[in-house]
């Protein structure tokens, strides 16, 4: 303390005023005269830079303007450097890009997905649509016609002549962009050009770049966004700092403008870009903070105009270039697809063929009907006949994804009218039901009504959680068990008059049981193989609402039909349907938690403890991983600036003037900017429980790499401390000795990111840790092998870790099957995959033991001999449905016909009455009838197998 | 702060100096309150800025106080029936007097102190609240006397809050405002009358703020006798919130938080401290706030410890030799040596799955288009079968192996024989049917084992924390089986194979050998003649094990457990709907009286809460704004008192809140009350801040140009605050009083009385 006299001496108003000014209010730092040394505090660091123009205070030392480092006035020499390491950077990205010529890693998912938007079927992926979108123009122009599916890792790509080199050449092209994009930001941040060259040397040779970009992946478009934007923002701050007389010129709204493009674009690609936008807006936060500080020179009105214009470019902007990338996205998607699933009923109802027909608006007792569940996209509620294995052992309650007879309930009256269920249909006018209502549910294909009793449920064994089943037989009264209130929930329900009384699809409704209190309730649970793996229906007391709500979809009463008012789904439009994926997005995001055999967690990215495996075959190998001198150094350099940062605001709070330097300020300012940027790239993945990976770590790396080059920068040109700056030769030699170095470790490590030929004992010699998991037993222990094996294929390699891209998650499962073709005419595998006894069936009947058959049907319901179906096997196109159907045995054995016992029967067209009849696809074609359940019936058979690992990753 | 007199003995005997130089310098933006009041005190014995008087401000402890017990209190004894979560802390009480050993995600103290209420009233714990709605009368359980337990610090937390803010500085109305609100709260009653640990929680959270409130008073006679003292209180009172439940965390960071900006500004050079003097400061609250409680926290697990010395329905989570510290443990009975060639059923630990082979084959090709081995497949089977049947061989047979009676040893290299099917186990690299990164187990007959095989099938038996050579015993002896020449764990999860393989499941080689889900152990050995040696139980002595050893274990297992809480309850809700009392937990019901106990907040006294944060956070940015553009709207100790005082309550509100919305475990309404009781503060503070309207000083600028501050002589008029006060007590007061019904479960209402109560459509029962 008695090193700095001069503060401590103070009387007590300069006490309080800096210590006021300090906290709440920095503009008043300058009242302290005798402290104002210690004005550029680490509060204050941005705030010198962006308030050159602050002139108020006269005692300031006066401090030269910033130098423009505008990129548009570069010596020519400067673009000659650029042009050349560009070249450099094509002839690293696309050296054997061909190679391999199979699918890799997640080509997977993205080469599907390019697929699946020429086909125009609708999908789910957690990424918003750019870089999908770019690639499948690349592969489109390419003449690619989406007739490969990408479906597993080493599928071969050069027997169907997929264009996959175009579709690479897209995110290659990406990563070389990055090249000269790096170069130009350092330059922009003021750097030499050495630093630049440095800078665009290091990124050309990163091995962990090199073999993102060679690949049909998402990362590499995404950092070079990423690139962009740093580049027009940093190039913006550069025009800010000159100051006042230089805001609103073309130059700065062109950065602006571009900061915000390249926003959109980013987050558009990944929503990794959130963290851009964290970056960019923090920032801008920090300006108009400091402008609004800046009383003397930034009039209100002023103010504002900063503040609209950021506002517009930086929010308005970005915005409305993600919306129109899912404009495209919905433009292009238009048919069904295995996304569907995923989505609400109304969304389903805007593609094509999804649609359904009006139905009745009022629903009255004696409708037939089918309830959907609200909440999830479990499907209607559903019964068969077969019973629960334990509690009531009661006919089993489920939620059915499909359309099918066993939906259709038929609701009644509390007191059956005298002449029998059918009695409903003669009462004229139809009796409409009204909240409140006292209704029983009869299930028309069993003859049972939904019951509901003190048992608990056979999986969710909950204390508050009833059993819910079909109880009865034909010409059962009921009994009290039977009961369910209607409650309308108000506030979902759309319009006036469905808030009274039950409407098709408009009114959402409660069914509380009336004995017991409890309400009809499902959740995302799956029954066992004894429930076909169907979701779960229970009766829950106090549900949680969403989970309890259900509406009616399907309405028929033979008294309501002509003239009656018919409702359909509400078309959500552009907004409704983005929002809805936004959200759906959001949620499948955050579900994707399992653990994946090559995911790792955020603190082992910066110091490089372990790879990705991308592919193995043939004794070849991709496997991401960095180039270790890059890496590490880059997080050094980190490392370096948060030491310093620590170290400068203790001194700073002990009284050092060391921020009067110029050079110790602006070393705090610009990489501590570039340090930030890192920073909200790296930490929020901490905050992430879903399953990470090493490429999450790019866009930090970058900015660490840009962060390594400041430091650089400073030690070489800017301090004179080491009297570098004043022999130019010396940083050259430094960043090309450097280079040098990064340019070995990349050779030594090269054949992991081009899949190239190696030997056991190279591979054996660089790999430096045992976490750096690839196999080096894979590779032959000569060069001289590979030239033998070329044409041999590879069953050798059984064992060879090959990439799992693992999860055996809903969604992913669904995706890496999609590739049900849906041109037409039509033949049907019909399945009787469980056997329905009748309803009420009299005791010496037996159910026949479950069988499975396959029969091919034509579109007309015809069944074909195999004959015919040989005949027309390549030609046509075979859809799976599964139907069940009941065969009854009497005592004696004998068959009972399924139709005699009012069963549903064989459906070969029927499953859904309400289906519209399709237009043929192609002219010539006869219509088909099954374009509904189609993909439906495939994405439920898929739930029910088990499904290898190899399925599909989703990753981010 | 004038209540206690001026305690400037121990300064000024050394330290006057420094005192006196502390006082002219100016000692930071936080002290300027703190700061004229001690010029007041020095000076001459002034009553407080508000003429805080001594005789209304007891009377009024002592009336919110009384008001307190009554609340809780009032009908302790109903419902005589287990409520909520009486079911598992009654549970855990009993547990304790039996002294069986349990196991609990939360740490011991709250716990204890209900087992300690239990044992003064000599309830020997034979009930354990099995279901909710048990009767107490029948099972004669002293249930009032474990409920005045949680009552009477739930009664206490009430002076505590009023405390609280007196000793900050505010009005008696102000203070009164602000106990009022957890006074008259429904949900603070609701949660304290029942056997429940959050009535400790939030007393020793009040406790914490009221201590450091205390502490930081001092700060003007650092290291004295008082400073230290209440710099300790600090420190138990947290270490108390910590040892009831782990959400203590945030009483720890609202208080880290405050001394940590207060530390900064004690490094900063205007405040005359030397490095060393400041590294005092920063020991002496490191070890006052971070050293003690620790030490307290891991004080109450060894008396958990040392109470729980029997076997007991928590042992199952628990490794073995953890077990062997508790008496009568079944497991340990139960264990005796393996010898070679000793038949054995091995049992996977997490999926409780046994290691079973038969002699179907993989099929050669699987869906994915991989092809397999082709090998006997070796699966995980749930029931006991005699294909479970395996016989332990040694890995390298050498003359003295063949003696029946060798034990194997921990690290050896063993072989597995399939009984019924007469082949050993082996694993290669061939990927196994769903993972293609982990290695395919099968087996192979007994010649090709003992010749070119030979090394596939050794396989090396790894006892989970177990020493060199150790014996390898049956049940206690959990294990990893390491594929030797691969390294890689013998591993299965409850994925079922295909129809090829009966649906049981996949068993393959794991190369992450450090999971635990690679643990397995022998659970039986066929083979053992019943009247073989070892098969007599010789009592075990019970083993001891260091407590720090014992302490990290559960403290994992706790973790664990606790981020495993994510199924769903009807009841639970979103963070989002806390301060807006969207929803409530429906404690209790009983049919017959149309009774209920739902658990909800004092609606009125919420929203006020609740909007007085958002006006406090408005304030504080207009505040910003206009200062930013050179307008000084608030006077400077109003400012200090808005930015420090109620600013270190906000700060506590938002620690004890926004944290929530980073947790993936079931919520529930209660774990909003902490932050609820913040932001009584808060409202309180700003019920002053907005009715006192005369600044705290004036403002005069001197001939040189410096302003120059002159403290508000004579009282402030209080009439507005007072005003304000009433009205709010009375809402909240008639808030709480229209609600009682659910709270206390007391009277039963019929439907209309139901539905008039159900204000944000809350799911109250009988309202049909």
């Amino acid at each position: 303390m008695s090193t700095k006299p001069p503060a401590r001496l103070t009387v007590d108003e300069k006490g309080y005023d800096r210590a006021r000014s300090r906290s709440p209010s920095p503009s008043r730092r300058k009242k302290a005269n005798k402290s104002k040394k210690r004005e550029d505090g680490p509060l204050s660091m941005r705030d010198s830079s962006f308030r050159k123009q602050d002139t108020s205070s006269g005692e300031r030392a006066p401090r030269q303007m910033s130098k423009d480092n505008d990129i548009f006035l570069l010596p020519s020499s400067d673009y000659q450097i650029l042009g050349v390491l560009t070249v450099i950077g094509v002839c690293v990205r696309l050296f054997k890009i061909y190679q391999p010529s199979s699918v890799v890693f997640d080509e997977v998912h993205f080469g599907g997905f390019a697929t699946k938007y020429i086909k125009g079927r609708f999908f789910m992926d957690v990424h918003p649509p750019l870089a999908k979108l770019l690639i499948t123009l690349a592969g489109w122009l390419a003449g690619f016609d989406g007739g490969f599916d990408f479906k597993e890792i080493g599928k071969d790509y050069l027997g169907p002549s997929v264009p996959y080199v175009a579709m690479r050449m897209l995110p290659a092209v990406m990563g070389i962009l990055v090249v000269p994009i790096i170069f130009l930001t350092l330059k922009a941040a003021g750097n030499s050009t050495a630093t630049a060259s440095l800078g665009a040397g290091l990124v050309i040779f990163e091995n962990g770049l090199i073999t993102q970009s060679r690949l049909i992946l998402l990362d590499s478009p995404l950092v070079t966004f990423t690139a962009l934007t740093a580049l027009a923002w940093t190039s913006f701050l550069n025009i800010h700092e000159q100051g006042a007389s230089k805001a609103f010129g073309p130059n700065w709204w062109l950065w602006l403008a571009m900061t915000g493009l390249g926003l959109g674009a980013t987050v558009s690609v990944k929503w990794v870009g959130l963290f851009t936008i964290a970056w960019v807006g923090s920032l801008t936060v920090l300006q108009l903070w400091f402008l609004l500080g800046d009383t003397k020179n930034v009039t209100p009105r002023l103010w504002f105009k900063h503040f609209l214009a950021r506002v517009f470019c930086l929010i308005v902007i970005p915005l409305g270039f993600y919306m129109l990338m899912f404009a495209i996205h919905f433009l292009c998607l238009v048919n069904p697809g295995d996304g569907d699933g995923f989505m609400s009923s109304e969304f389903q109802a805007t593609l094509n063929s999804k649609g359904m027909h009006s139905v009745p608006a009022d629903v009255a007792f004696g409708s037939r009907i089918s309830i959907r569940h609200h909440n999830t996209q479990g499907g209607y509620l559903h019964s068969h006949n077969h019973m629960y294995p334990a509690g009531s052992k009661q006919q089993q309650i489920t939620l059915y994804p499909h359309k099918d007879e066993n939906n259709q309930w038929l609701l009644e009256n509390e007191t059956n009218p005298v002449t029998g269920i059918e009695g409903y249909d003669i009462i004229t006018p139809p009796n409409l039901v009204f909240d409140d209502a006292t209704i029983k549910l009869y299930h028309i294909s069993t003859d049972r009504r939904l019951h509901s009793h003190d048992v608990r449920p056979p999986v969710t064994e909950e204390e508050w959680q009833n059993e819910v089943s079909a109880y009865g037989y034909k010409g059962f009264e009921g009994d009290a068990n039977d009961l369910f209130r209607i409650e309308i929930v108000k506030h979902l329900s759309d319009g006036p008059e469905a808030k009274k009384r039950l409407r098709t699809i408009q009114t959402k409704f409660r069914l509380v049981h009336v004995m017991t209190g409890c309400a009809l309730f499902s959740h995302k649970v799956k029954l066992p193989d004894w429930g076909f793996e169907q979701q779960e229906v229970t009766c829950a007391k106090g549900a949680t609402l969403p989970n309890s709500v259900w509406y009616i979809e399907n309405n028929e009463h033979p008294q309501l039909q002509e003239g009656a008012e018919l409702v359909n789904y509400k078309n959500p439009g552009f907004f409704g349907k983005f929002w809805e994926l936004q959200k759906v997005m959001w949620r499948t995001n955050a579900g994707l938690v399992e653990s994946h055999a090559w995911d790792s967690r955020p603190p082992s990215w910066p110091v490089l403890r372990r790879g990705i495996n991308f592919w193995g075959k043939d004794h070849r190998q991709i496997y991401l991983i960095g180039n270790p001198i890059i890496w590490w150094s880059s997080t050094a350099a980190i490392a370096v600036y948060l030491a310093f940062k620590a170290f400068a605001v203790l001194r700073w709070q002990r009284g050092y003037a060391d921020y009067s330097l110029t050079n110790f300020r602006r070393f705090d300012f610009e990489v501590g900017i570039t340090v930030l940027g890192w920073g909200l790239h790296y930490f929020p993945f901490y905050l992430m429980e879903r399953q990470l990976f090493l490429h999450h770590y790019f866009p930090a790396l970058y900015f660490a790499i840009i962060a390594f080059c400041q430091v650089f920068d400073f030690i070489t040109t800017r301090t004179g401390a080491l009297g570098l700056n004043r022999r130019p030769a010396i940083g050259w030699t430094i960043a090309t000795v450097f280079l040098g170095l990064s340019i070995a470790a990349f050779t030594l490590y090269a054949p992991l990111a081009y899949g190239s030929p190696w030997t056991k004992a190279q591979c054996n010699r660089v790999k430096l840790f045992e976490n750096w998991d690839w196999d080096c037993n894979l590779f032959y222990n000569s060069m001289s092998e590979y030239d033998n094996i070329v044409a041999t294929p590879s069953e050798a390699l059984t064992s060879t870790p090959v990439p799992v891209v693992a999860d055996p998650h809903n969604f992913q499962e669904s995706e890496g099957k999609a590739q049900q073709p849906n041109t037409t005419p039509l033949a049907e595998e019909l399945k009787e995959a469980h056997q329905i006894p009748a309803a009420g069936m009299p005791e010496g009947q037996r159910v026949v033991a479950q069988e499975e058959r396959i029969e091919y049907r034509d579109q007309d319901g015809n069944i074909l001999n195999e004959e015919q179906v040989k005949a027309l096997e390549g030609k046509v196109e075979f859809h799976t449905r599964y139907e069940t159907r009941t065969r009854l045995l009497d005592e004696a054995g004998n068959e009972v016909p399924a139709e005699s016992s009012g069963v549903a029967g064989p459906l070969v067209d029927g499953a859904n009455p309400e289906t519209p009849k399709m237009e043929p696809l192609e002219s010539g074609l006869p219509p088909r009838v099954d374009a509904e359940t189609e993909s439906e019936v495939d994405a439920e058979r898929r739930r029910a197998e088990p499904s290898p690992a190899s399925d599909g990753l989703h990753e981010t | 702060m004038s209540d206690s007199p001026p305690s400037v003995r121990q300064r000024a005997s050394k330290k006057k100096g420094t005192a006196q130089a502390v006082l002219n310098s100016g000692s930071g933006s936080n002290s300027e309150d703190e700061l004229l009041s001690k010029k007041q005190k020095v000076s001459a014995p002034v009553p407080g800025a508000f003429g805080h008087a001594q005789g209304p401000f007891r009377i009024w402890l002592f009336l919110l106080t009384a008001a307190g017990i009554i609340t809780r209190f009032y009908k302790i004894s109903h419902p005589n029936e287990v409520v909520f979560d009486e079911v598992h802390f009654g549970k855990f009480a009993s547990y304790y007097l039996q002294r069986t050993y349990f196991f609990d995600v939360h740490p011991p103290f709250g716990k204890l102190l209900f087992a300690l209420m239990g044992w003064f009233v000599g309830y020997d714990g034979h009930f354990l609240f099995d279901n909710i709605g048990d009767s107490y009368i029948d099972n004669k359980v002293p249930y009032v006397a474990f409920r005045a337990m949680p009552a009477m610090l739930g009664a206490l937390t009430v002076p505590v809050v009023f405390l609280t803010m007196w000793e900050s500085g505010y009005s008696l109305p102000a203070s009164i405002v602000a106990a009022g609100l957890v006074l008259f709260d429904n949900a603070h009653i609701g949660q304290t009358r029942l056997i429940l640990l959050d009535a400790t929680l939030i007393f020793s959270m009040a406790c914490s703020l009221l201590c450091y409130v205390r502490f930081y008073k001092l700060r003007h006679l650092p290291f004295s006798r008082k400073w230290w003292k209440w710099l300790l209180l600090t420190g138990v009172a947290l270490s108390c919130v910590i040892s009831t439940k782990y959400v203590g965390v945030f009483t720890f960071v609202t208080i880290g938080a405050a001394v940590g900006i207060d530390l900064w500004n004690l490094l900063d050079i205007k405040r005359g401290l030397t490095i060393q003097e400041f590294t005092k400061h920063f020991i002496a609250r490191a070890f006052g706030l971070i050293g003690i409680p620790f030490f307290f926290y891991l004080f109450w697990f060894q008396v958990h410890f040392a109470i729980l010395y029997r076997s007991g329905p928590g042992d199952d989570f628990m490794t073995p030799e953890f077990q062997e510290t508790l008496s009568d443990n079944i497991m340990t009975l139960n264990s005796v040596d393996i010898h070679y060639h000793d038949t054995i059923v091995i049992r996977h630990k997490e999926t409780k799955a046994y290691l079973h082979s038969h002699p179907d084959k993989y099929p050669l090709r699987y869906e994915d288009g991989r092809i397999s081995s082709q090998g006997q497949q070796v699966t995980g089977y749930p029931f006991e079968d005699v294909n479970n049947d395996w016989i332990i061989i040694p890995g390298d047979p050498t003359p003295e192996d063949s003696d029946k009676t060798s034990i194997v040893k921990n690290g050896d290299l063993v072989k597995l024989l399939h009984v019924v099917t007469n082949t050993i186990l082996l694993s290669h690299d061939v990927a196994s049917p769903y993972y293609p990164t982990n290695q395919e187990f099968t087996t192979i007959d007994i010649e090709a084992a003992n010749t070119d095989r030979h090394n596939d099938t050794l396989f090396e038996i790894r006892i989970e924390g177990g020493k060199v050579k150790q014996d390898f015993r049956s049940m206690s002896g959990q294990f990893k089986l390491i594929h030797n020449p691969s390294k890689v764990a013998m591993w299965t999860h409850s994925k079922p194979l295909p129809d090829w393989a009966f649906k049981q499941q996949e068993i393959n080689g794991n190369k992450n050998i450090l999971q635990t889900s690679n643990l397995w152990f022998v659970e039986n050995i066929p083979s053992l003649a019943a009247e073989d040696p070892r098969n007599v139980r010789t009592p075990k002595e019970v083993k001891s094990m260091p407590f720090l050893k014992k302490y990290f274990e559960l403290q994992r297992t706790m973790f664990h457990h606790n981020n495993a809480l994510t199924s769903s309850h009807p009841y639970s809700s979103q963070p989002i709907q806390w301060p807006f009392l969207l929803r409530g937990v429906s404690f209790w019901t009983k049919n017959d009286t149309r009774e209920q106990i739902y658990f909800l907040g004092n609606p009125i006294g919420w929203w006020l809460a609740s909007a007085v944060l958002a006006v406090f956070v408005g304030i504080v940015a207009a505040d910003q704004l206009t200062q930013r553009r050179g307008v000084d709207a608030l006077d400077r100790r109003t400012r200090s008192k808005l930015y420090n005082s109620t600013g270190f309550f906000f700060l506590a509100w938002a620690a004890h809140y926004l944290p929530f919305f980073l947790m993936g475990r079931q919520l529930f309404l209660h774990h909003y009350l902490p932050a609820h009781l913040a932001s009584s503060l808060v409202t309180g503070a700003l019920v002053e801040f907005v009715f006192c309207v005369e600044p705290l000083e004036t403002e005069k600028v001197g001939k040189d140009g410096k302003k120059k501050y002159t403290p508000r002589s004579g009282p402030q008029s209080l009439a507005a605050a007072w005003a304000a006060a009433v009205v709010v007590i009375a809402a909240v007061a008639g808030g709480w009083y229209f609600f009682i019904p659910l709270t206390y479960g007391s009277p039963g209402l019929d439907v209309s009385q139901v539905v008039a109560r159900q204000w944000l459509g809350y799911d109250l029962h009988f309202a049909k």
